[in-house]
């Protein structure tokens, strides 16, 4: 009886575990897009920045949805206890994210500020002042990546 | 008539002061012009070759050092470069600053750690020199006195540095015969001297030499303790730099914006902010020109 009871509860662990697991995967392939939405929309308007494209309407509608994206993040959905390097899933996410949560808040509510001043500078016009709206907006980007993102190479 | 004579050889006098005075502020206006042309030129190469990002902790006190720089030999920790005369550079005439950055020696003759990139600063001209000379020496000075380096024994003896030298002066001089076509373009002067790119982006060998500065084929992290390694930027299309286009590499120095999005992460993105956002459109296209040409393959 002990034999079987035991069995069923190793048999209820692994499910459940493999359950989280692939919940686990699930949400960092999910996040893993989102952050490569918010790159397509930056790739879009810098093609236009750069000049190596001339459809400059595309720059404000890929602004706001850069700053609806970014204000829409739920960082306790989308970054869930459990999901970081340590965790041996292929992400970059770093522990502090989870450590230092309220400043990596703190990280994504100035950048989504700066998206805010993007969709403004865009929104009048001036490739001047979203060249440097985004170029500020990168800065905020880098310094996330800086602190809660493993570095490459 | 008498009277007449006497005005007009006052007119004359005026008209001779007049025009002294003319020449004079013309004079002056071209020099002051030329003055703040310098200076302009000077803060913008100060801000290419890396002087203001390691020397600068404080940008509120700007070029007044503390600023560590932590490698797997210990932390190196950057000099005051303002011109105090106590704990600066103040005592310094042109000839001895130009010795420092192109040789690595100090006017009391010892050498410099090799942080200090004075391998690729050593085809620096001598314009350049003098501009970022009179531009340090134009900005207001810092007492501020240089905290000690804090390296591991034996790297802390600076003398060894001498045997380092020869050993590193070994490896140039046996590798120069292999370097190809030498390039003179304003971009290759940037990105081998100036900006001294090679000095993260090329491989280290025994001591951390560098063995070939124009080797920008990329440097691992020497381990996950620090952030010393840097990417392949030579034009191989897999592991370089060779997807990008000239548009995309001006945009990135500008701005730090890879072609995909994605802002740029680690040291690269003060050497940005403080170095080659500062150079101009023109300068970036040649500094894009050269990194995708066959001369860095």
């Amino acid at each position: 009886m002990l034999k079987i009871i035991t069995i069923l509860l190793l048999t209820i662990c692994f499910i459940c575990g493999n359950a989280f697991s692939q919940d686990a995967e699930n949400i960092i392939k999910y996040r893993k897009n989102i952050m490569k939405a918010l790159g397509n929309h930056i790739s879009i308007i810098a093609s236009n920045l750069k000049g190596k494209v001339e459809i400059n309407s595309d720059i404000l509608p890929h602004s706001k949805a850069l700053f609806i994206t970014l204000a829409s993040i739920d960082i306790n959905k989308t970054f869930p206890e459990g999901t970081s390097n340590n965790s041996g899933l292929n992400t970059k996410s770093l522990p502090n994210i989870w450590q230092e949560k309220k400043l990596f808040e703190e990280s994504m509510i100035n950048s989504t500020q700066k998206a805010e001043d993007l969709v403004a500078a865009a929104e009048n016009n001036d490739k001047k002042a979203i060249g440097k709206a985004l170029g500020a907006l990168g800065k905020t980007c880098g310094n996330c990546h800086n602190k809660f993102r493993e570095k490459k190479n | 008539m008498a009277t007449a004579i006497i005005n007009l050889e006052k007119r004359k006098i005026n008209f001779f002061k007049l025009k002294k005075l003319i020449i004079l502020a013309l004079v002056n206006y071209l020099l002051l012009f030329k003055l703040a042309y310098c200076n302009e030129r000077g803060k913008i190469l100060s801000h290419v070759a890396g002087c203001y990002g390691c020397h600068t902790l404080n940008n509120k006190i700007p070029f007044s050092g503390g600023y560590e720089i932590k490698t797997k030999y210990g932390t190196l920790i950057s000099p005051n470069i303002t011109f105090d005369k106590i704990n600066g550079i103040g005592k310094w005439n042109i000839e001895d600053f130009s010795k420092a950055i192109k040789l690595g020696i100090s006017p009391d003759k010892k050498p410099y750690y090799p942080a200090l990139p004075y391998k690729w600063y050593s085809n620096l001209n001598k314009k350049d020199i003098a501009d970022i000379y009179y531009y340090l020496k134009s900005l207001p000075t810092s007492s501020i006195k240089q905290k000690p380096h804090n390296l591991k024994f034996p790297y802390n003896i600076r003398n060894l540095l001498w045997i380092r030298r020869m050993v590193e002066d070994k490896i140039f001089s046996s590798k120069r015969i292999k370097i190809k076509e030498k390039v003179e373009t304003e971009g290759a002067y940037i990105v081998r001297t100036l900006a001294h790119c090679g000095a993260c982006h090329s491989p280290r060998t025994f001591l951390s030499i560098i063995d070939n500065i124009n080797d920008l084929s990329g440097n691992p992290r020497s381990s996950n303790k620090f952030n010393d390694g840097a990417p392949n930027i030579s034009n191989n299309f897999k592991n370089g730099i060779g997807s990008w286009d000239s548009y995309d590499l001006v945009f990135f120095l500008k701005n730090g914006f890879k072609p995909n999005g994605d802002y740029v992460e680690g040291h690269m993105s003060l050497i940005i902010e403080n170095g080659t956002s500062f150079l101009s459109e023109n300068e970036l296209k040649s500094v894009s020109k050269y990194l995708l040409s066959e001369y860095n393959n």
